[in-house]
């Protein structure tokens, strides 16, 4: 069956309303980066189709040294407006200049893994996103429950993600993505930290992970392991280990799972040492 | 529901194409309008031959609906390929054999022109990154660079077209 309908709402009400109208049987996108290469190839042959490009959700607006970005905000514009650093390193490893321009930061949620390079960042930002449908308003959820599984989240079928809110980004951060190519390359793992300190010692720590799980998703044995610390090379080499222990790798064409288990554990540990140092 | 009238500017010209629902713009321009520069090489947005600009800002057109190009203005090759001769753009891909099957080069060349539209001196990471989306089989992309920084060298890049 060809589609027989392409819906553009001109608002986030719009939209909802034929989200409500529509149901589940209507595939919702948003640049479309995920959904017209199935599409074009016959996987998927949705009967109506709604795209989000006109229901002003393209906005990245800095607030008090965070930025709330809409759903439909396209990459490119969240890397050069964001005025945060972790989040302009994690789209830069997204595609090439082209995709960038059309994928969103919304659509980037729902690739699956080793896909998504975003998420990765915005789990170690503290990022909440903001859920709405028509009849029950809207809700904040951390990004960190909004995975529940593989290519699976919490977003009900009248929901659509809206917003993605990200607060000031306190201490220092970093984000490596180790893949077999400089660029435009799947992720063997993609690693992002953020470590708070206070005297020396390391008080809030975020260590996030993808494409070594169901969905991206912070580590958090690896983060208690390096909390209290002083950071010290042995303190660091912990965290490592425990986040290679505690990530759930598969294998596809790209790596085994085996390699990307130790690569998780290597990639955890240059990444900490950079904040180290 | 039924096909749909979408106008745009084609490279400088108003332009109708009738359309069902979620047609791509490449299929568009290559079926119903007959612009075949444009190039469709795995129609999943990975290899970048079918790279168009739209307003000023590179795209793949085999995953975008034309109905988001509504009211836009659409660059293709044919827009920057003079009436007679070469674009420079295009002389210096010629003259660094950075053509070889040409299947990659229309997207190659619309990439290397929204570049250089941005950024009329990039350095050689800066081109290598831009091209980065767009994949060649051939010639390897060595060549492609150097036509590019030779035109950013000798010239704007934008002599030639017919859109500015």
């Amino acid at each position: 069956m060809t589609t027989q309908a392409y819906f553009r709402p001109r608002s986030l009400a719009e939209a909802l309303g034929l989200l409500d109208e529509h149901g589940p049987a209507m595939l919702v996108m948003a640049g479309g980066t995920l959904a017209m290469p199935l599409i074009n190839k016959g996987v998927s042959r949705p009967e109506k189709v709604m795209g989000l490009r006109q229901a002003g959700l393209d906005y990245v607006r800095p607030v008090d040294g965070g930025v709330y970005i809409g759903a439909a905000a396209p990459l490119s514009r969240v890397r050069a407006e964001s005025g945060v650093p972790l989040l302009a390193e994690a789209v830069k490893n997204v595609a090439g200049w082209a995709v960038q321009n059309i994928a969103t930061a919304g659509g980037n949620l729902f690739a699956p893994p080793p896909a998504g390079d975003l998420a990765v960042a915005l789990l170690a930002l503290d990022a909440q996103v903001k859920l709405a449908s028509l009849k029950r308003g809207e809700r904040l959820v951390p990004l960190a429950e909004f995975f529940t599984g593989f290519l699976t989240n919490c977003l009900d079928p009248d929901e659509l993600l809206v917003e993605i809110q990200v607060p000031k980004p306190a201490g220092k951060s970093v984000l490596l993505k180790y893949g077999r190519l400089y660029t435009n390359t799947p992720a063997i793992v993609s690693v992002a930290v953020r470590v708070v300190t206070e005297n020396g010692r390391a008080k809030d720590v975020r260590i996030a992970l993808s494409a070594v799980g169901p969905h991206p998703f912070r580590a958090r044995q690896a983060e208690a392991a390096l909390t209290g610390s002083s950071l010290d090379s042995s303190a660091i080499a912990a965290a490592a280990s425990a986040a290679a222990a505690e990530c759930e790798p598969h294998t596809d064409p790209i790596a085994s799972a085996e390699y990307r288990r130790r690569m998780t554990g290597v990639f955890v540990q240059r990444a900490l040492a950079q904040v180290a140092a | 529901m039924a096909s749909k009238i979408v106008t745009f500017t084609l490279n400088g010209r108003e332009t109708e194409v009738m359309v069902k629902p979620l047609t791509t713009l490449a299929k568009a321009l290559r079926e119903k309008l007959g612009f075949t520069a444009t190039k469709c090489g795995c129609y999943e947005g990975n290899c970048g031959s079918c790279t168009v600009i739209v307003n000023g800002e590179p795209v793949l057109s085999c995953i975008l609906p034309v109905e988001e190009v509504e009211g836009q203005n659409v660059l293709t090759l044919e827009g920057i390929t003079p009436a007679e001769g070469l674009h420079p753009l295009q002389q210096a891909f010629h003259e660094n054999f950075a053509i070889q099957c040409g299947f990659c080069s229309p997207g190659m060349l619309m990439v290397s022109k929204a570049l250089l539209d941005k950024n009329p001196h990039p350095t050689q990471a800066e081109v290598a990154e831009a091209i980065s989306g767009n994949l060649c089989r051939c010639t390897g992309y060595d060549p492609i660079i150097a036509a590019v920084l030779q035109v950013a060298a000798g010239s704007n890049g934008n002599q030639g077209g017919s859109h500015e």
